[in-house]
């Protein structure tokens, strides 16, 4: 998500794999989709990760379309319930759905370019509400057994759900709610010297 | 030696509660000695007749050694805690609170519980403040937004628990945010930061040791 080169969390996010429509002709890479052709025929689509992107729709040698994660289809579902869907259907589990969010609303123009943005901000503060209650109900609930029962069902889909930024912030604060809890069960008492 | 992962996201509740013992409490000493030098500042002498104001890791060393009686501070009593819960419960927003009131009354509670009135009662009271006080600042989290959150009154232990999450989150939200307005936020962000910070602990409002 950082314009920073060695951002290990970029150098993830740019590994996401976009449709790209060629518009040329290119010789020799065929293999590149894993097809038994020698050459690329102009109007042949493929999905290219969005490090080659930038470069190539520069010189117009391809035309990049809005990838599947930021569909219509998708951006609808989110504005309904953000917190029902699920972002590593969409990126894979390991996925960065804001990370590659961030990257598409670069890449594009303007008003596809804010749409983009706004999609993602109001879909992350939506989720983080969700994503903080459960973290400190886990965290708070380590040393209890029968408390995760009720909420479960509801809260083991929403936490498949999250993708690797969200993932990362849960643990944050899960741990800290567990530390916090820790220290205040155990004794400060001074022992005899 | 490298630092464990646990440790990068904030300070944990112990190294607050050493923090914390440098706050000053009145003991009545039960013996007398002369001035006593530290590193950190001179201390007493202590006199078997009048009350002195030591730093409370002081306090307690004494006490373990049944050198002197700890005089309870004006907030730890269960009157003053009382009237804090029914605030807590019954408004949006934080109580007032003396800084390091959880880890202060934690030390105490711990290590010298026969000097302070109804000590028991007061750890329920305690309890049941910390647990409002939690999901206050839970709560506080949904409003975050990328510049800037103002909290009153917020105390040491509910920061340290929410700052590691609350940084990440404006962290993506400042990312997240469309390029245009991105440079001149950041500068806001440093202006308008008025939560309060362990190393420079003047949260609105919040009391100091001197106070109490």
């Amino acid at each position: 998500m950082d314009t920073d080169y060695y951002s290990i969390d970029s150098i993830l996010a740019e590994n996401h794999k976009i449709p790209c429509k060629f518009e040329i002709d290119v010789q020799g890479l065929g293999y590149i989709d894993g097809g038994n052709e020698k050459d690329i025929k102009a109007g042949t689509k493929m999905l290219l990760p969005y490090w080659l992107a930038p470069t190539l729709s520069l010189q117009d040698w391809v035309d990049v379309e809005i990838p599947q994660p930021f569909s219509a289809k998708v951006r609808r579902a989110l504005a309904a319930d953000a917190r029902s869907v699920k972002l590593s259907n969409l990126v894979g589990g390991t996925g960065t759905w804001y990370g590659f969010g961030k990257m598409m609303a670069d890449l594009l123009r303007e008003p596809q370019s804010s749409e983009i943005s706004t999609t993602l901000i109001n879909a992350f503060k939506l989720r983080l509400i969700d994503l903080m209650d459960q973290a400190s109900h886990f965290g708070g609930a380590a040393s209890s057994i029968g408390s995760s029962g009720e909420t479960g069902e509801g809260g083991g889909e929403f936490r498949e759900g999250l993708d690797a930024t969200e993932r990362e912030l849960f643990t944050l604060a899960q741990g800290s709610v567990q530390r916090t809890k820790e220290w205040y069960e155990t004794s400060s008492k001074l022992r005899s010297v | 030696m490298a630092l464990p992962v646990s440790l990068h996201a904030s300070t944990t509740p112990q190294e607050l509660e050493f923090i914390a013992g440098y706050d000053m409490i009145e003991i009545m000493p039960s013996v007398r000695t002369d001035r006593i030098r530290v590193l950190s500042g001179t201390y007493g002498p202590l006199d078997a007749l009048r009350t002195t104001k030591v730093p409370v890791w002081m306090a307690l060393h004494l006490k373990a050694r049944k050198k002197c009686r700890i005089v309870s501070p004006a907030w730890l009593s269960v009157d003053y805690l009382q009237d804090r819960l029914a605030e807590e419960t019954s408004d949006k927003a934080f109580s007032l609170l003396p800084f390091r009131y959880a880890e202060i009354a934690k030390l105490l509670l711990d290590s010298a519980a026969e000097d302070i009135e109804s000590a028991d009662k007061i750890r329920l009271i305690l309890k049941d403040i910390h647990e409002a006080r939690q999901a206050k600042s839970r709560e506080g989290l949904h409003q975050i937004n990328d510049v800037n959150l103002r909290v009153r009154n917020i105390c040491a232990l509910e920061l340290n628990d929410i700052r590691p999450s609350f940084v990440k989150s404006m962290d993506i939200l400042i990312k997240l945010s469309p390029q245009a307005q991105q440079s001149h936020e950041e500068e806001d962000t440093f202006r308008d930061w008025s939560m309060g910070d362990d190393s420079y602990p003047v949260a609105a409002d919040s009391t100091m040791e001197t106070e109490w």
